[in-house]
């Protein structure tokens, strides 16, 4: 039943697919063409003072997650990994994502941002542009991609970067909060979501192989550097520009806040695989669960939750990125996050009963 | 084998599920007369909160009833023929069954209150989806509301129409809140806590009389202490009976007592007719019947009636009593027997400062045999299997910890409390 009040019915239309929610939609979607495909937003941002279109989508975006942020906070205020998680989410944003880049081009040097990794970033692992880096740029783009940012998540699962880090998923868990509920909980959602992650992943992996080769043969073989271009800018063009910025925010309203995450992102991907093999699960209760439902309606990933929890299913889903909600929303504290460093309490207690 | 169940709710649908992962071939009808699907009768409150829609209460996609071939018939069971075999429906004709499970579930209790039957309108339970929408048509913000029975679905009731912006008296006919599950100390802090939410609160008030407008609306509830609270909204929450009433009338009715009688392996008294969940009452020889009326024991009942009529032996037994609930955000964990405890019984109890939140550890002739956890989340399984090993207090509070359930960062400090 719908709360009391205009404001009440504009909260559950804008977050129910309402009309409101599809107004937005289409202007989340109208500004994101306008930032893609136009230079209309050149000359506010100059009038702002803030040289460049990308300086002002910057702002917007860390604004965003800030007040997002705030609201999150607040809301989640009992629950100290939240707060800590979102404190963290708006700090790297503010910091990696938005200000040290900046003052990297103030002080003339390439602007990186220290937060973005191959395969997400996927310029960082792209010869032409990563070897013109100064020297230590260059190491942490190979270090952070295939050496940190598996490991971590061996020990606490890609959540480490999901939610804890990446911008994508900063924004979808401070200003999209009031829109995660959306995500599609069916079967052929999921089965949509392992062929089209992987299949990104794939073409990323190829494609940055491929620059590779080219780099090293180009001066021989100008037609490979040419085709690769092309294949680079037409990676560019669909998973960059459309998927993970035009449908990625742009659906929110509709369909999630997690649409790029989920089904596109290569990142998601890699580290997806890591978590199976790692150490973090979702552990779940024995014998405690009422099948209410929430943690799977609150699940941004569409995971249903309450299908392991009804069954005392302790799991790992490579599509969990940890953002821990369904074990907040939880009325009767059957979930909890966990890196199974240790031989756990939980662990104990189940390799007993069972004996 | 033609395999009847009447009741889509937990303890039915389980059963449903376990017929038919032993027997593929059977066929297996599942009746019930309020809604289509089965769903979690306990979620209905986010239902009323507007945090989940009805659909989302379903624990199964739609489609695995028909993956299943389990054929679902939607009306109600109005006599049964055990001689015959067969059931009558309300409007849908007869089934015809080998054998039976009656999973009815419960209905909401009701006494005789002074002025009870003038009232038309304005009165509510909290047990069905036809008592979730007379709730949402009385709901008005800004609203006076009074609820009676502090219980767990009183105080979900409460928390409901608080959100939606109504002024709530709540009556609680005890010394203090819930004394059937807290102590004094958990009672009173409870009752505070859900003040805190604006809840007007009235331990030790026994409605007497109910008093209605010119067209039969609730307008004020009378207590025995003399105060009287207007209202248009008054909602019953005074506990739930095994919903038999239905079997009273029925060409053969199987025995019935509180609940359908039902032996441990819960056969009825009628031969192929079983009865499991809310509805059953469990005899054994020598010992007080059992109904039990809490979600995991009508899934494990589902289970167990299911795996009788299979032709397991079934001696069923309760497990250790647990449970869980939460209070406007207050996260509540129980195991064992805490105001059940036998005369002489013992109670380690601490009050956490600054929040609401506590400790209470029963014993009993230096072993623990309940807990009752309040603010903050623990695993249930340590407290049952220390019980089980009739630990003593001191190694309890020792381990304490290890059954900790709190999300990461937000673990309750025991330092100092445990001491
Ligand atoms: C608001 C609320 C909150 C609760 N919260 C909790 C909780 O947090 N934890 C907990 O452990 N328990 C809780 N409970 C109790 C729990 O929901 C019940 O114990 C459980 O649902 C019982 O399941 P059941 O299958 O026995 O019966 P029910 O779920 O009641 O299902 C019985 C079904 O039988 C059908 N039926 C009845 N008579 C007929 C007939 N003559 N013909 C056809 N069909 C018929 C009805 O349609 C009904 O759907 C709560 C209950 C309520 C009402
Ligand atoms: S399963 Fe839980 S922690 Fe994982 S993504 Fe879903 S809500 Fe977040
Ligand atoms: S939120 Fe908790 S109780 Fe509800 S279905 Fe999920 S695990 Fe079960």
């Amino acid at each position: 039943m719908i709360g009391p009040g205009r404001l009440e019915w504009l909260k559950h239309d804008l977050t129910n697919r309402g009309l409101t929610a599809w107004i937005l939609s289409a202007v989340l979607f109208g500004f994101y063409m306008v930032l893609y495909f136009t230079d209309w937003l050149n000359p506010v941002a100059a009038a702002l003072g803030l040289g460049h279109k990308w300086t002002l989508y910057g702002l917007l975006y860390t604004l965003a997650i800030t007040l997002g942020g705030v609201y999150v906070i607040r809301k989640y205020r009992h629950n100290r990994y939240q707060v800590i998680r979102t404190v963290v989410v708006i700090v790297v944003q503010v910091m990696l994502a938005f200000s040290v880049p900046l003052l990297l081009k103030f002080f003339h040097q390439p602007e990186y941002y220290f937060s973005y990794l191959w395969p997400l970033k996927f310029e960082y692992l792209t010869p032409p542009v990563v070897f013109h880096m100064p020297l230590p740029f260059i190491l942490y783009s190979f270090f952070g991609a295939l050496v940190m940012a598996p490991l971590l998540a061996v020990f606490f699962g890609k959540r480490w970067y999901c939610s804890w880090v990446c911008g994508c998923g900063g924004l979808a868990n401070t200003a999209g909060d009031p829109f995660r509920h959306l995500s599609s909980k069916s079967m052929a959602s999921w089965r949509f979501e392992k062929i089209a992650i992987h299949t990104v992943l794939v073409v990323a992996v190829v494609l940055t192989a491929l620059l590779f080769v080219s780099w090293g043969a180009g001066k021989q073989n100008p037609e490979l550097a040419r085709w690769s271009y092309q294949f680079q800018s037409a990676y560019g063009l669909i998973v960059g520009a459309v998927l993970s910025g035009i449908v990625g925010v742009g659906v929110y309203p509709i369909g999630g806040t997690r649409v790029w995450c989920r089904y596109f992102c290569p990142m998601a991907a890699m580290l997806g695989l890591v978590q199976k093999v790692g150490r973090y699960r979702i552990t779940v209760k024995r014998n405690m669960c009422i099948s209410c439902g929430l943690c799977s309606k609150y699940c941004e990933m569409g995971i249903d939750v309450r299908s392991y929890a009804q069954t005392n299913t302790s799991f790992t889903r490579a599509s969990c990125v940890g953002c821990g909600i369904c074990a907040e929303v939880c009325p009767r504290g059957v979930l909890r996050l966990e890196n199974v460093t240790r031989r756990d309490p939980q662990e104990l207690v189940q390799i007993e009963v069972a004996a | 084998m033609r395999y009847a169940i009447i009741g889509n709710g937990v303890a039915g649908v389980t059963a449903a599920f376990t017929l038919r992962e032993r027997e593929p071939k059977a066929e297996i009808t599942l009746i019930s007369g309020e809604s289509d699907y089965f769903f979690s009768r306990t979620a209905l409150m986010y239902a009323l909160m507007d945090r989940m829609t009805l659909r989302d209460l379903e624990p199964y996609e739609r489609n695995v009833y028909e993956k299943q071939k389990i054929r679902r018939v939607r009306d109600w069971v109005t006599d049964l023929d055990g001689a015959a075999r067969r059931l009558r429906l309300r409007s849908k004709g007869e089934v015809a069954y080998d054998r039976l499970l009656i999973a009815t579930g419960s209905r909401p209790n009701l006494f005789p209150w002074k002025g009870l039957d003038r009232i038309q309108s304005g009165l509510v339970h909290f047990v069905t989806l036809e008592d979730l929408q007379a709730v949402e048509k009385a709901i008005r913000p800004g609203g006076r509301a009074v609820v009676i029975g502090g219980g767990l679905i009183g105080v979900e009731l409460v928390e409901c129409l608080v959100h939606h912006g109504m002024q709530v008296t709540f009556l609680v006919l005890e010394d203090w809140y819930w004394p059937i599950a807290f102590g004094r100390e958990e009672g009173e802090m409870v009752a505070d806590h859900i003040r805190g939410h604006g809840v007007d609160l009235r331990v030790q008030e026994e409605a007497v009389e109910f008093h209605s407008n010119a067209d039969g609306g609730v307008s004020h509830v009378e207590t025995k202490a003399g105060s009287s609270y207007p209202c248009e909204l008054l909602g019953i929450a005074v506990g739930v009976h095994p919903a038999v009433e239905w079997l009273r009338g029925v060409a053969t009715p199987p025995r019935v007592e509180k609940g359908v009688v039902v032996s441990p392996d819960f056969r009825t008294s009628l031969e192929d007719v079983w009865a499991a969940g809310d509805c059953a009452e469990i005899r054994r020889d020598g010992e007080k019947p059992l109904i039990e009326q809490i979600w995991y024991s009508a899934k494990l009942q589902g289970e167990m009636a299911a795996k009788s009529m299979l032709g397991d032996r079934i001696d069923y037994r309760p497990p250790l009593f647990y449970n869980s609930s939460r209070f406007f955000e207050v996260d509540y964990t129980t195991v064992g027997a805490v105001n059940q405890a036998p005369e002489g019984a013992q109670s380690f109890y601490r009050r956490i400062p600054g929040k609401c939140a506590s400790l209470r550890i029963v014993h009993h002739e230096g072993a623990v045999i309940g807990f009752n956890m309040l603010g903050s989340r623990w695993d249930h399984a340590w407290f049952e299997k220390w019980i089980a090993e009739r630990r003593g207090l001191d190694y309890v509070l020792a381990h304490l910890h290890v059954a900790q359930f709190d999300a990461e960062f937000s673990r309750l400090k025991l330092e100092g409390v445990t001491a």
